[in-house]
């Protein structure tokens, strides 16, 4: 009869996959962060007054949501060496991980700014603001709030992405378990261990979300009433 | 000061504006002397609120020229060609001339205080004190000082719009427009926001408004202009317009709406 869960594997183990682990949500950081400040630009750029710039943007987030984020990794790492462009697989898969969700979440954030009304930029413009001041102060606060929890959610969707990041030998949780298991052949003791961890901070961050929702349909209101 | 007339507050020359095929407005000329209080009456689709749009650059009329405070506003003409100001330049116009909207358009992130305070702080670069200073009084004047921590949604429309003529004031415009400030409100709220508006114009402010309250006009205007299909078709005292109007659809419209 095979043994099933081996404790003993598992706790053996747990140093390596919680370095990966931490690599993965490493990863995941570094990518929010980028992808935040990267995606607005493309999302202003996408709205810019220049047609030539419009279009290169919707080419751009296009060709992103068209073909697979594994592809566009394996691209970063295998490929773009070919043209003397020799990239460190951390910094590859950053690179393409944010190309990729800089894409969809720029299309977020221009759903967001265009949700806000007419009425809040013409009250703006006629206190005399400047457009970009009145995106700044007035239009993107309101519309970050809307966006938040669809955020939350790419976030998550992001954290369970850098799984593909194995496959440009990035030492991430799940090819940390990959590497071990290739030498005891543990696979059903590593390989749940490794589904718990993602599960064990991904639920948590689902909740969260959740309850951003919650906070964000409340609207505004005072805390001391 | 010499025996010159001063300039009007707001000069307008020949303003015509379109939408597509729509001729909007027709040739507008009017001005509006310092202190004045100019009510605009007329049916919807007059051209009133487009207007008062064009006033502030919130819509670019094809022709004719703007003067806020003498200066020539938005774009200059130079051998019938147009240029249009920098976008700073026009910003910095538009902050001389406050403007309340029909759906008051408060920033519904900040508190009420935080409404009045924006502009003066980011735009004039006010003294974050200074401003909330001024502010707090102004929201005295409006009545709603004991709202300033509040935020817009937890008002009522008629509070709301009084917070919106005090954020409109923090900027000590020259001149105020009001564009339908009561139409949506319910009817039982719109008295307090007149009552607002009164007082601003017996502190002297100069005011364009537009409205469909007839005895604001009739009491408070200076000046009453009626408006019809993009013209003005008759202006004058209150008295004179509302008790005889020389034109017939001036007449036809009072009829209408004062005999509601």
């Amino acid at each position: 009869m095979i043994e099933l869960f081996n404790a003993d594997v598992a706790v053996e183990n747990l140093g390596p996959l919680l370095a990966g682990l931490l690599l993965t949500v490493e990863l995941t950081l570094v990518v929010m962060v980028l992808s935040l400040g990267f995606a607005l630009l493309v999302a202003l750029a996408g709205m810019s007054r220049f047609a030539s710039l419009r279009w290169v943007i919707k080419a751009y987030v296009e060709v992103m949501r068209g073909t697979p984020l594994l592809l566009q990794l394996v691209y970063m790492y295998y490929v773009l060496p070919e043209f003397g462009i020799r990239l460190p697989a951390f910094v590859a898969g950053c690179l393409a991980l944010t190309l990729n969700y800089g894409a969809y979440i720029s299309e977020v954030y221009r759903g967001g700014i265009q949700a806000i009304g007419a009425g809040q930029h013409d009250a703006a413009a006629a206190l005399g603001m400047t457009r970009g001041l009145a995106m700044r102060r007035i239009v993107l606060p309101q519309a970050i709030r809307i966006i938040l929890p669809t955020l939350g959610n790419y976030f998550i969707g992001l954290f369970k992405d850098t799984a593909l990041c194995s496959a440009v030998s990035i030492q991430e949780v799940l090819f940390t378990a990959q590497i071990i298991a290739a030498n005891n052949y543990q696979y059903f003791t590593l390989y749940t261990v490794v589904g718990a961890m993602y599960f064990a901070v991904s639920f948590p961050a689902a909740r969260l979300v959740g309850y951003l929702e919650r906070v964000t349909r409340g609207g505004y209101r005072s805390r001391h009433p | 000061m010499t025996g010159q007339q001063p300039r009007p507050m707001i000069e307008i020359e020949g303003l015509h504006k379109y939408f597509g095929p729509l001729h909007v407005l027709r040739g507008i000329d009017l001005s509006v002397a310092a202190g004045e209080v100019v009510c605009i009456i007329g049916p919807s689709g007059s051209g009133k609120s487009t207007l008062l749009r064009c006033i502030n650059h919130l819509e670019i009329a094809q022709q004719g020229r703007i003067r806020i405070a003498g200066e020539i506003a938005y774009r200059d003409e130079v051998g019938g060609v147009f240029r249009a100001h920098s976008n700073r330049a026009v910003a910095a116009v538009r902050a001389q001339v406050g403007m309340v909207f029909q759906h008051f358009n408060l920033f519904p992130h900040l508190t009420i205080i935080g409404n009045v305070m924006e502009a003066p702080v980011h735009v004039l670069r006010r003294p974050k004190a200074e401003a909330m200073r001024r502010g707090m009084e102004l929201l005295t004047q409006v009545g709603l000082a004991d709202k300033a921590d509040n935020y817009p949604e937890e008002l009522s429309g008629g509070q709301q719009q009084r917070a919106a003529i005090a954020r409109a004031l923090a900027m000590d415009p020259k001149a105020m427009m009001f564009d339908e400030a009561t139409s949506a409100l319910d009817p039982e709220l719109i008295a307090e926001v007149l009552a607002v508006m009164r007082d601003l114009a017996d502190r002297g402010m100069t005011m364009l408004v537009v409205t469909h309250e007839m005895n604001f006009a009739r009491q408070v205007a200076s000046r009453v202009i009626f408006m019809d299909h993009g013209s003005i078709v008759e202006q004058g005292d209150p008295a004179a317009i509302f008790a005889d109007p020389r034109e017939a659809r001036t007449r036809d419209f009072l009829r209408t709406v004062l005999e509601r």
